[in-house]
């Protein structure tokens, strides 16, 4: 598809039109961090940072999400929740928008269909953002991706200094910037210089080709004990995670009204695998802490086809206790080949 | 695009308790619910959310089917305030059955625990329906006490159905107990069947599934042949949520039926 410039100016007046016809979310400064907030102007925007405190994967799982409706006097008549609204999300980093191909073949990959996930990705459009200085705790490209990844992304734009080169990766992003020049080749040389200059700076710190082998003899490896130790199973990696989409399923009534909601999860919290009866198969600790690292670079392996980590960095940058993925994985690792 | 997450509404035909805590649910759907045995269905009690639960009725007969539900939780503590005549939701069903495939010219040697025969019944009732397929059924049944035991008033009648042999025990007896004292696996120290080429069902607590499978196993039952319902915290039913899961398994897609086979790597799979 053809490449095209968009320049500041014009990036702004496109948003101003995006953000007549549905909702456009980018990255906010709110206090030290940015996060994904509606914006209705570019310049509320702040596109410099590398990674929002959440991940994208709010705006097509909500934290919280109501999926339909009943009054309590007639519990059998359902009323199914509102359609949602059709989004831009812009200012996608590359490792986020593989976070959702991720959640993707979760959601609607695999025989049964999650609507309410896939009424909000149809209704989506991701112009994503190349990173141009990585953060130190970033490492997509150890698994699989890369600073300027095009995965899961309608349109990538690239700073060029003050304009942006556009690469439509899909129809629907071609649709956004059609009215846009075209890009010259000194454009798309200047392009592959800063993806090289950004490639450059990831230390590729885990390598995870090997570990799928080695962690199907891992589950009885008394190494979970001592890598979990700092652990205080807060949930924190679970809740920034692109990829992690656990959620409990809850009614909730007031006043003869009544909603069916589901709720963002997490398999750190004692209850998560309680049952009824108060048997609880995941009470230790370390079977949590366990639970999450196979989870991310075995079990899901075994059921999309690939790790889902996409490298991002925020559970080591939000961590309470100092944990670092890359290096649970390393020492993991250094374990099992024992 | 149809939603896996809409329950289908459902009326309490008649209930009927089987115990002190635990009641049967007679339920029709406003649509049927294509079960076969082994897989299960999430349950809604409007206002209260969801459980599962496997029907405890036999598949060859769905325009209605029953659930035996012990009181446990939230749902279900509101699902026994409910009387015939009441609307609830259901949707499903989700899981795998049972391979019953597998099971035809075999004798199969079925152990349920407490509530745990409740999922039994339905493989049980799909059993005896093609009865000349299989060779004998075997149900081994352990309660807390005589009062604790389910379908008191069925396992007369369907010890009267040839080819069927049941025995039963309690933990602890009363005056009238004329039967074995004792856990289910008391009643397993003879089994009056070819272990290599039999089938063996287990329901029942974890701790109980533990020790049943260990004396299985013993008695030189193959690991593939032992089929255990691992049930879990199954809440979406559509292996989306993953609470439920065990290992490299989700219980909601690949289960909650295992074989010993399945599960003999997880470290503590009973735990």
């Amino acid at each position: 598809m053809t490449q095209r410039i968009v320049t500041a100016a014009d990036l702004d007046k496109l948003v101003a039109g995006w953000a007549k016809s549905g909702a456009v979310y980018a990255p906010v400064e709110v206090k030290d961090w940015t996060e994904f907030r509606r914006i209705v102007s570019l310049a509320e925007t702040d596109l410099t940072r590398v990674n929002t405190k959440l991940s994208a994967r709010g705006l097509l799982f909500p934290h919280c999400e109501t999926m339909f409706r009943f009054e309590a006097s007639r519990p059998d008549k359902a009323q199914e929740a509102d359609e949602p609204e059709t989004q831009v999300v812009l200012g996608v980093r590359s490792c986020d928008a593989a976070g959702i191909a991720v959640l993707d073949k979760f959601f609607s990959g695999q025989g049964e269909t999650d609507t309410y996930y896939q009424r909000r990705r149809d209704r989506t459009t991701l112009v994503g953002l190349s990173c141009h200085a990585p953060a130190d705790t970033c490492f997509c490209s150890a698994v699989g991706g890369s600073p300027t990844g095009t995965r899961g992304l309608d349109l990538l734009l690239t700073d060029l200094g003050g304009r942006y080169l556009a690469e439509p990766l899909t129809d629907k992003g071609a649709a956004l910037v059609k009215d846009m020049p075209e890009a010259s080749a000194s454009d798309l040389a200047k392009k592959a210089e800063l993806a090289d200059r950004a490639e450059a700076a990831i230390t590729e710190r885990i390598d995870t080709r090997k570990l799928k082998g080695l962690l199907d003899t891992a589950d009885g490896n008394p190494i979970w004990e001592e890598l979990s130790l700092p652990c205080v199973n807060c949930g924190a990696c679970t809740f920034v995670c692109p990829t992690c989409h656990c959620f409990d399923i809850t009614d909730e009534t007031r006043k003869g009204k009544g909603a069916r909601i589901r709720v963002w999860d997490t398999c750190q919290s004692c209850t998560y695998s309680q049952h009824a009866s108060g048997h609880n198969p995941r009470l230790a600790p370390s079977a949590r802490f366990r639970n999450r690292t196979m989870d991310k670079f075995r079990y899901t392996v075994d059921q999309v086809g690939e790790v889902s980590c996409v490298g991002c960095g925020r559970c080591i940058r939000e961590c309470p206790a100092g944990i670092d993925i890359c290096e649970t994985v390393e020492r993991l690792m250094l374990a099992l080949v024992k | 695009m149809s939603n896996p997450y809409q329950p289908i509404p459902a009326t309490i035909l008649e209930t009927h308790d089987e115990t002190p805590n635990i009641r049967t649910f007679k339920l029709k759907p406003e649509r049927e619910i294509p079960f076969l045995a082994g897989q299960f269905v999430e349950l809604t009690v409007p206002g209260y959310g969801e459980a599962p639960f496997t029907p405890s009725s036999s598949h060859f007969k769905r325009d209605t089917f029953d659930m035996t539900i012990m009181k446990v939780g939230r749902a279900t503590s509101a699902l026994f305030d409910l009387k015939p005549g009441d609307r609830v939701g259901a949707r499903g069903p989700f899981g795998q059955r049972y391979p019953l495939e597998k099971f035809e010219g075999k004798d199969i040697y079925i152990v349920g625990g407490g509530v745990g025969l409740a999922p039994l019944r339905a493989l049980f009732l799909a059993l005896v329906h093609e009865i000349g397929k299989y060779q004998r059924i075997f149900l081994r049944y352990g309660a807390r006490t005589p009062a604790d035991i389910v379908y008191k008033h069925l396992l007369p009648e369907w010890q009267k159905i040839p080819k069927v042999d049941i025995d039963l025990s309690v933990d602890v007896s009363d005056e009238k107990w004329m039967k074995k004292v004792g856990v289910v696996t008391c009643l397993m120290d003879e089994i009056p069947c070819d272990e290599k080429s039999s089938i063996a069902v287990v329901c029942g607590p974890p701790i109980m599934m533990k020790f049943v499978n260990q004396k299985l196993l013993d008695a030189g039952f193959q690991g593939g042949d032992i089929y255990l319902s691992m049930e879990t915290n199954m809440s979406c039913g559509v292996g989306q949520c993953r609470h439920c899961r065990l290992g490299p398994y989700l219980t909601c897609k690949d289960g909650p039926v295992l074989t010993w086979d399945q599960i003999k790597d997880l470290e503590n799979p009973f735990v």
